[in-house]
């Protein structure tokens, strides 16, 4: 690019997955046996799995792997998966991943929910209320323009 | 100059006119261990979300019946939890919008963009609904079990929505993901500009949208069928046709990851 000298373009990070944002990974991705007891009816509403439904396993960068939407990033899984369970492996270790609020979005919840909610969502009985409390963040030496 | 009769305003909105000023919560609900009985009578769109949160959220109550919802606005909005509510009459529009987990019945009918981008629950109306019903929808089951108005769907990306009676134009118009089982006819433009999903009809089709096609019938349509109208005791489900899209007008693949998750 003409007259770009030393500039570079910065690094763009196009596939965010979960140990990105967590800046680890979890015990359930590695080993199956974590999951394999999650009642997936039990852990969604109606009469059947409703939501999860529409989860699927896919890949990310040739790994196996759920999409979390609460936090829209990939949770790659790196344990064999039994054929023909795929999408239920898929949705245990993402209810897993949910349950244990480990998702990044949850863990955001604690300071910038802005109403009254439960931190770890539909799926955990009697978790605790944040977001009560949201203070509209200040911008220090910053005054609102007049109109 | 004061007007003729003036009299002190009863609700203090903010400048614009949108926002009730006071968010205290009345607390005036009738509380049977994890069983409510709210009263929406006297109070506002503000008041009536307020008090169910603080049921749901902060009195451990699984189960509210909300009486004289009037069609009032935006009830029920963003109940992040698993619980049970009935509405004991018509809601107006985004009734039960932005929910995570709530299993709802609306005895009566409901406006424009009921359970528009509800994430999981179960939303359903005993009567009719109008445009833009399930908009946006990620996940769950919205049932109608009269008519619903144009443009069903719009931009659905999962989930299942069955109307018992008839849809208007642009069924499912841009659908990304889910399902939609609409037993009566419906209107022209089915399935215009869909990207993905499954749409199923019962009835007569006014005309097809742009690039939505006639699908082929397998097991797991019959299973999909059979199983939520057993969940939702429907009934026996009508001959069904299977609609999808063509995917001649766009292509996942080509676009851009960030976009990609959009509709995961």
């Amino acid at each position: 690019m003409s007259g770009a000298g030393d500039v570079r373009e910065p690094e763009k990070v196009v596939s965010i997955d979960a140990e990105y944002l967590s800046g680890k990974r979890f015990p359930y991705q590695e080993d199956i046996s974590l999951v394999e007891d999650i009642d997936l009816e039990t852990a969604t509403p109606g009469k059947d799995l409703n939501w999860l439904e529409d989860v699927e396993l896919l890949e990310e960068e040739g790994t196996p792997a759920v999409f979390d939407r609460y936090s829209n990033s990939f949770l790659r899984i790196y344990f064999p998966i039994p054929e023909g369970r795929e999408n239920e492996i898929a949705r245990k270790v993402l209810m897993a991943h949910l349950t244990g609020g480990n998702s990044y979005g949850i863990r955001l919840k604690a300071k910038h929910a802005k109403f009254p909610q439960p931190e770890l969502g539909p799926w955990v009985e009697g978790s605790a209320v944040v977001g009560a409390d949201w203070k509209p963040p200040v911008l220090e030496g910053w005054e609102p323009p007049e109109h | 100059m004061d007007p003729v009769n003036a009299e002190e305003p009863t609700v203090r909105m903010d400048e614009r006119g949108l926002v009730e000023l006071d968010d205290s919560i009345p607390k005036t609900s009738k509380i049977d261990g994890e069983r409510a009985e709210l009263d929406a009578r006297e109070m506002t769109t503000r008041k009536i979300n307020a008090e169910l949160r603080w049921l749901i959220y902060e009195q451990g109550v699984r189960d509210v019946t909300v009486l004289n919802p009037s069609a009032r606005h935006s009830l029920g909005t963003a109940i992040l939890a698993r619980c049970r509510i009935r509405f004991e009459g018509s809601l107006g529009y985004f009734g039960c919008g932005l929910i995570d987990g709530p299993e709802i019945v609306i005895t009566g009918r409901v406006g424009w963009s009921v359970a528009e981008n509800m994430m999981s629950g179960v939303v359903v109306v005993e009567h009719n609904a109008g445009s833009l019903a399930g908009a946006a929808l990620r996940g769950g089951d919205l049932v109608v079990k009269g008519d619903v108005g144009a443009r069903t769907g719009i931009d659905q990306k999962g989930g299942t929505i069955i109307a018992l009676g008839n849809a208007a134009s642009m069924t499912g118009f841009m659908m990304q993901r889910g399902r939609q089982i609409i037993c009566g006819d419906v209107g022209p433009g089915l399935g215009d500009s869909m990207y993905d999903g499954t749409i199923y009809v019962g009835g007569e089709v006014a005309a097809l949208g742009i690039d939505c096609i006639e699908g082929e019938w397998d097991d797991s349509d019959t299973e999909l069928i059979e199983r939520k109208f057993a969940n939702h005791e429907l009934g026996k489900p009508p001959d069904l046709r299977k609609f999808v899209c063509g995917k001649k007008l766009y292509n996942y693949d080509s676009l851009e990851p960030s976009e990609r998750k959009l509709v995961l």
